[in-house]
Protein backbone atom coordinates (compact mmCIF):
# COMPACT_ATOMS: atom_id res chain seq x y z
CA UNK A 1 0.00 0.00 0.00
CA UNK A 2 1.16 3.58 -1.15
CA UNK A 3 0.34 6.21 1.07
CA UNK A 4 0.74 9.99 -0.14
CA UNK A 5 0.61 12.37 2.25
CA UNK A 6 0.56 16.50 2.08
CA UNK A 7 0.58 19.26 4.25
CA UNK A 8 0.22 22.99 3.62
CA UNK A 9 0.13 26.02 5.69
CA UNK A 10 1.79 25.29 8.81
CA UNK A 11 3.29 28.60 9.56
CA UNK A 12 3.18 32.24 9.90
CA UNK A 13 5.86 34.71 9.25
CA UNK A 14 7.59 34.34 12.48
CA UNK A 15 7.40 31.10 12.80
CA UNK A 16 7.56 27.47 11.89
CA UNK A 17 8.75 25.83 8.71
CA UNK A 18 6.31 23.58 6.47
CA UNK A 19 9.36 21.49 5.63
CA UNK A 20 10.34 21.09 8.75
CA UNK A 21 6.37 19.86 9.83
CA UNK A 22 6.49 17.53 7.43
CA UNK A 23 9.66 15.73 8.35
CA UNK A 24 8.59 16.33 12.64
CA UNK A 25 5.61 13.97 11.23
CA UNK A 26 7.42 11.62 9.31
CA UNK A 27 9.37 10.66 12.60
CA UNK A 28 5.89 10.48 14.24
CA UNK A 29 4.93 8.08 11.67
CA UNK A 30 8.75 5.75 11.83
CA UNK A 31 8.54 5.91 16.13
CA UNK A 32 4.70 4.58 16.06
CA UNK A 33 6.04 1.71 13.92
CA UNK A 34 4.67 2.10 10.68
CA UNK A 35 7.23 2.65 8.19
CA UNK A 36 9.87 4.62 6.91
CA UNK A 37 8.72 7.64 4.70
CA UNK A 38 10.26 8.39 1.48
CA UNK A 39 12.04 12.12 2.06
CA UNK A 40 9.83 15.00 1.37
CA UNK A 41 9.49 17.16 -1.64
CA UNK A 42 8.27 20.53 -1.75
CA UNK A 43 5.99 22.08 -4.66
CA UNK A 44 5.84 25.52 -5.75
CA UNK A 45 2.14 26.89 -6.09
CA UNK A 46 1.10 29.90 -7.83
CA UNK A 47 2.08 33.43 -6.75
CA UNK A 48 -1.05 35.80 -7.00
CA UNK A 49 -2.48 39.11 -5.50
CA UNK A 50 -5.49 37.42 -4.75
CA UNK A 51 -4.10 34.07 -2.99
CA UNK A 52 -3.25 34.92 1.20
CA UNK A 53 0.02 32.51 1.65
CA UNK A 54 2.32 33.32 4.16
CA UNK A 55 5.49 34.05 1.89
CA UNK A 56 5.98 31.58 -0.57
CA UNK A 57 3.08 29.51 -1.59
CA UNK A 58 4.49 25.87 -1.02
CA UNK A 59 3.22 22.68 0.04
CA UNK A 60 5.21 19.66 1.08
CA UNK A 61 4.71 15.75 0.07
CA UNK A 62 6.05 12.76 1.27
CA UNK A 63 5.24 8.77 0.61
CA UNK A 64 4.87 6.07 2.96
CA UNK A 65 5.17 2.49 1.28
CA UNK A 66 3.95 -0.97 2.07
CA UNK A 67 3.14 0.34 5.50
CA UNK A 68 1.04 -1.94 7.90
CA UNK A 69 -0.73 0.99 9.18
CA UNK A 70 -4.62 2.09 9.35
CA UNK A 71 -5.13 4.60 7.08
CA UNK A 72 -7.93 6.16 9.44
CA UNK A 73 -4.98 5.87 12.34
CA UNK A 74 -2.03 7.57 10.47
CA UNK A 75 -5.17 10.34 9.30
CA UNK A 76 -5.81 10.81 13.19
CA UNK A 77 -2.46 11.40 14.40
CA UNK A 78 -1.68 13.64 11.40
CA UNK A 79 -4.46 15.79 12.26
CA UNK A 80 -3.65 16.13 15.70
CA UNK A 81 0.02 17.02 15.00
CA UNK A 82 -0.81 19.50 12.81
CA UNK A 83 -3.28 20.93 14.96
CA UNK A 84 -0.95 20.72 18.11
CA UNK A 85 2.26 21.80 16.11
CA UNK A 86 0.98 24.43 13.70
CA UNK A 87 1.69 28.03 14.10
CA UNK A 88 -0.41 30.86 15.97
CA UNK A 89 -2.25 32.13 12.28
CA UNK A 90 -2.01 29.42 10.04
CA UNK A 91 -4.22 27.68 8.14
CA UNK A 92 -3.05 24.18 8.28
CA UNK A 93 -4.89 21.78 5.36
CA UNK A 94 -4.41 18.16 5.35
CA UNK A 95 -4.45 15.54 2.58
CA UNK A 96 -3.82 12.23 2.82
CA UNK A 97 -4.15 9.21 -0.17
CA UNK A 98 -4.05 5.78 -0.99
CA UNK A 99 -2.77 5.23 -4.61
CA UNK A 100 -4.80 2.16 -4.84
CA UNK A 101 -7.76 3.91 -4.01
CA UNK A 102 -7.55 7.42 -6.06
CA UNK A 103 -10.67 6.54 -8.49
CA UNK A 104 -9.15 9.51 -11.12
CA UNK A 105 -5.40 9.93 -10.93
CA UNK A 106 -5.80 12.01 -14.14
CA UNK A 107 -8.29 14.95 -12.43
CA UNK A 108 -6.22 14.93 -9.03
CA UNK A 109 -2.66 15.68 -10.77
CA UNK A 110 -4.73 18.23 -13.07
CA UNK A 111 -6.18 19.85 -10.17
CA UNK A 112 -2.13 19.84 -8.91
CA UNK A 113 -1.06 21.34 -12.55
CA UNK A 114 -3.91 23.97 -12.20
CA UNK A 115 -2.72 25.32 -8.61
CA UNK A 116 0.41 26.27 -9.87
CA UNK A 117 -1.13 28.19 -13.15
CA UNK A 118 -4.78 29.48 -11.78
CA UNK A 119 -6.24 30.70 -8.24
CA UNK A 120 -8.70 27.47 -7.05
CA UNK A 121 -11.25 27.61 -4.36
CA UNK A 122 -11.90 25.70 -1.28
CA UNK A 123 -14.91 24.33 -2.95
CA UNK A 124 -12.66 22.94 -6.33
CA UNK A 125 -10.12 21.12 -3.75
CA UNK A 126 -13.22 19.33 -1.52
CA UNK A 127 -14.73 18.42 -4.54
CA UNK A 128 -11.83 16.69 -6.32
CA UNK A 129 -10.75 14.84 -2.97
CA UNK A 130 -14.57 13.80 -2.57
CA UNK A 131 -14.47 12.47 -6.44
CA UNK A 132 -11.13 11.08 -6.07
CA UNK A 133 -11.67 9.66 -2.67
CA UNK A 134 -9.02 11.31 -1.09
CA UNK A 135 -8.81 12.20 2.43
CA UNK A 136 -8.93 16.13 2.91
CA UNK A 137 -9.30 18.01 6.19
CA UNK A 138 -8.38 21.74 7.42
CA UNK A 139 -6.92 21.88 11.04
CA UNK A 140 -7.17 25.83 11.91
CA UNK A 141 -7.44 28.93 10.80
CA UNK A 142 -9.49 30.04 7.43
CA UNK A 143 -8.20 25.60 6.78
CA UNK A 144 -7.21 26.86 3.18
CA UNK A 145 -4.15 25.21 3.30
CA UNK A 146 -6.09 22.09 1.96
CA UNK A 147 -6.02 23.60 -1.47
CA UNK A 148 -2.13 23.19 -1.13
CA UNK A 149 -1.98 20.10 0.59
CA UNK A 150 -3.89 17.95 -2.27
CA UNK A 151 -2.09 19.40 -4.74
CA UNK A 152 0.87 18.50 -2.85
CA UNK A 153 0.19 15.06 -3.53
CA UNK A 154 -1.30 15.40 -7.06
CA UNK A 155 1.99 17.18 -8.11
CA UNK A 156 4.61 14.31 -6.27
CA UNK A 157 2.38 11.98 -8.35
CA UNK A 158 3.55 13.29 -11.74
CA UNK A 159 7.28 12.64 -10.77
CA UNK A 160 8.12 16.06 -12.31
CA UNK A 161 7.36 18.52 -10.02
CA UNK A 162 9.10 19.69 -6.87
CA UNK A 163 12.48 20.10 -5.32
CA UNK A 164 13.55 17.66 -2.33
CA UNK A 165 13.90 18.78 1.14
CA UNK A 166 17.22 19.32 2.41
CA UNK A 167 20.66 18.97 1.43
CA UNK A 168 22.92 16.20 0.74
CA UNK A 169 26.75 15.97 2.27
CA UNK A 170 28.51 14.47 -0.50
CA UNK A 171 32.05 15.80 -0.53
CA UNK A 172 33.66 19.21 0.72
CA UNK A 173 32.79 21.97 -1.98
CA UNK A 174 35.59 21.79 -4.83
CA UNK A 175 36.29 18.11 -4.86
CA UNK A 176 35.88 15.68 -7.78
CA UNK A 177 32.92 13.11 -7.29
CA UNK A 178 32.36 10.19 -10.38
CA UNK A 179 28.74 10.01 -10.86
CA UNK A 180 29.08 5.93 -10.38
CA UNK A 181 30.05 7.16 -6.60
CA UNK A 182 27.43 9.76 -6.09
CA UNK A 183 24.77 7.09 -7.37
CA UNK A 184 26.24 4.24 -5.00
CA UNK A 185 26.30 6.57 -2.04
CA UNK A 186 23.51 8.34 -2.03
CA UNK A 187 19.53 8.44 -2.25
CA UNK A 188 20.18 10.08 -5.71
CA UNK A 189 19.08 8.26 -8.66
CA UNK A 190 20.61 9.86 -11.54
CA UNK A 191 22.75 12.93 -12.33
CA UNK A 192 21.41 15.11 -15.20
CA UNK A 193 22.84 18.55 -17.26
CA UNK A 194 20.07 20.96 -17.07
CA UNK A 195 19.79 20.75 -20.43
CA UNK A 196 18.43 17.00 -20.09
CA UNK A 197 21.66 15.21 -20.61
CA UNK A 198 22.03 12.07 -17.69
CA UNK A 199 25.51 11.78 -17.39
CA UNK A 200 27.58 7.92 -17.58
CA UNK A 201 28.80 6.53 -14.16
CA UNK A 202 32.65 7.79 -15.26
CA UNK A 203 31.53 11.34 -15.53
CA UNK A 204 33.17 13.28 -12.86
CA UNK A 205 31.62 16.44 -11.60
CA UNK A 206 32.88 19.21 -8.85
CA UNK A 207 30.89 18.95 -5.83
CA UNK A 208 29.52 22.77 -4.51
CA UNK A 209 28.74 24.43 -1.53
CA UNK A 210 24.94 23.00 -1.34
CA UNK A 211 23.54 20.12 -2.98
CA UNK A 212 20.22 20.37 -3.23
CA UNK A 213 18.26 17.59 -5.67
CA UNK A 214 14.81 17.85 -7.42
CA UNK A 215 12.19 15.38 -8.80
CA UNK A 216 11.80 14.22 -12.50
CA UNK A 217 10.92 11.47 -14.40
CA UNK A 218 10.11 10.09 -11.25
CA UNK A 219 13.51 10.06 -10.16
CA UNK A 220 15.46 12.19 -7.36
CA UNK A 221 18.07 13.83 -9.57
CA UNK A 222 21.14 15.82 -9.18
CA UNK A 223 21.70 18.66 -12.16
CA UNK A 224 24.86 20.08 -12.57
CA UNK A 225 25.85 22.50 -15.26
CA UNK A 226 28.88 23.01 -17.45
CA UNK A 227 31.43 25.25 -17.01
CA UNK A 228 35.27 25.65 -17.46
CA UNK A 229 35.03 22.20 -19.26
CA UNK A 230 34.19 20.44 -15.81
CA UNK A 231 30.73 19.73 -14.56
CA UNK A 232 29.57 21.58 -11.61
CA UNK A 233 26.69 20.97 -9.26
CA UNK A 234 23.57 23.31 -9.61
CA UNK A 235 23.11 26.12 -7.11
CA UNK A 236 20.26 27.69 -5.56
CA UNK A 237 20.01 30.16 -8.25
CA UNK A 238 19.84 26.97 -11.02
CA UNK A 239 17.07 25.61 -9.30
CA UNK A 240 15.19 28.49 -8.61
CA UNK A 241 12.53 27.30 -11.42
CA UNK A 242 11.97 23.89 -9.67
CA UNK B 1 15.04 49.72 -4.72
CA UNK B 2 11.35 49.76 -3.50
CA UNK B 3 8.03 50.22 -4.62
CA UNK B 4 5.97 51.31 -2.02
CA UNK B 5 2.56 49.10 -2.82
CA UNK B 6 0.22 50.40 0.33
CA UNK B 7 1.30 52.29 3.47
CA UNK B 8 2.64 48.92 4.76
CA UNK B 9 3.44 47.11 2.35
CA UNK B 10 6.85 47.15 -0.27
CA UNK B 11 8.40 45.67 -3.48
CA UNK B 12 12.17 45.30 -4.05
CA UNK B 13 12.29 47.01 -7.97
CA UNK B 14 14.94 44.39 -8.71
CA UNK B 15 13.16 41.30 -9.37
CA UNK B 16 13.87 37.74 -8.68
CA UNK B 17 17.14 37.65 -9.95
CA UNK B 18 19.22 40.89 -8.78
CA UNK B 19 21.50 39.06 -6.79
CA UNK B 20 23.68 42.02 -6.26
CA UNK B 21 21.34 44.33 -4.86
CA UNK B 22 19.32 41.57 -2.42
CA UNK B 23 22.77 40.88 -0.74
CA UNK B 24 24.09 44.07 -0.41
CA UNK B 25 20.31 45.43 0.97
CA UNK B 26 20.45 42.02 3.39
CA UNK B 27 23.79 42.61 4.23
CA UNK B 28 22.70 46.62 5.86
CA UNK B 29 19.10 45.24 7.12
CA UNK B 30 19.52 45.18 10.83
CA UNK B 31 16.04 42.96 10.58
CA UNK B 32 17.42 40.04 8.18
CA UNK B 33 16.40 36.45 9.75
CA UNK B 34 17.22 33.77 7.63
CA UNK B 35 14.25 31.73 6.48
CA UNK B 36 14.17 27.88 6.43
CA UNK B 37 17.30 26.44 4.05
CA UNK B 38 14.90 25.02 1.66
CA UNK B 39 12.86 27.85 1.02
CA UNK B 40 16.36 29.76 0.07
CA UNK B 41 16.78 30.44 -3.35
CA UNK B 42 20.09 33.21 -3.35
CA UNK B 43 23.57 31.18 -2.96
CA UNK B 44 24.74 34.23 -1.26
CA UNK B 45 23.45 33.13 2.79
CA UNK B 46 22.99 37.07 3.59
CA UNK B 47 20.64 38.29 0.89
CA UNK B 48 16.60 39.35 0.75
CA UNK B 49 15.81 36.64 -1.52
CA UNK B 50 16.75 34.24 1.62
CA UNK B 51 14.76 36.13 4.36
CA UNK B 52 12.10 35.06 6.46
CA UNK B 53 10.04 38.50 6.37
CA UNK B 54 10.50 38.06 2.22
CA UNK B 55 7.08 37.47 0.76
CA UNK B 56 7.64 35.86 -3.03
CA UNK B 57 4.94 38.34 -5.43
CA UNK B 58 4.61 37.78 -9.20
CA UNK B 59 7.64 39.95 -10.34
CA UNK B 60 9.52 40.24 -7.38
CA UNK B 61 8.98 39.98 -3.31
CA UNK B 62 7.67 42.22 -0.82
CA UNK B 63 9.32 43.28 2.60
CA UNK B 64 7.40 41.98 5.05
CA UNK B 65 9.64 44.07 8.14
CA UNK B 66 7.79 47.67 9.21
CA UNK B 67 9.78 50.22 7.73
Amino acid sequence: MTIYIAIDDTDSVDIGATGQSANALRKIIKDKGWGECQPVTRHQLLLHPDIPYTSHNSSMCFVLEHSPVDVQDLIRCAAEFLENTSAPGSDPGLCVAVSTQIKDVERLIAFGIKAKKEIVSKQEAYQTAEYCGIHLSEHGGTGLGIIGALAGVALRMTGNDGRFQGKMQLKESGEPMAIGEVIENTEIDEVQSIEGQTLRPDDIIIIGDKIKTVLLDGKRKLLVYRKNNAWHTCTNKHLQAY
Amino acid sequence: MWLAKNKDEREFTGGKTDWEAAARIAEQCSGFEPDDEDEQTADEAVSCYNCRYRRWTVKSFSCLLPT
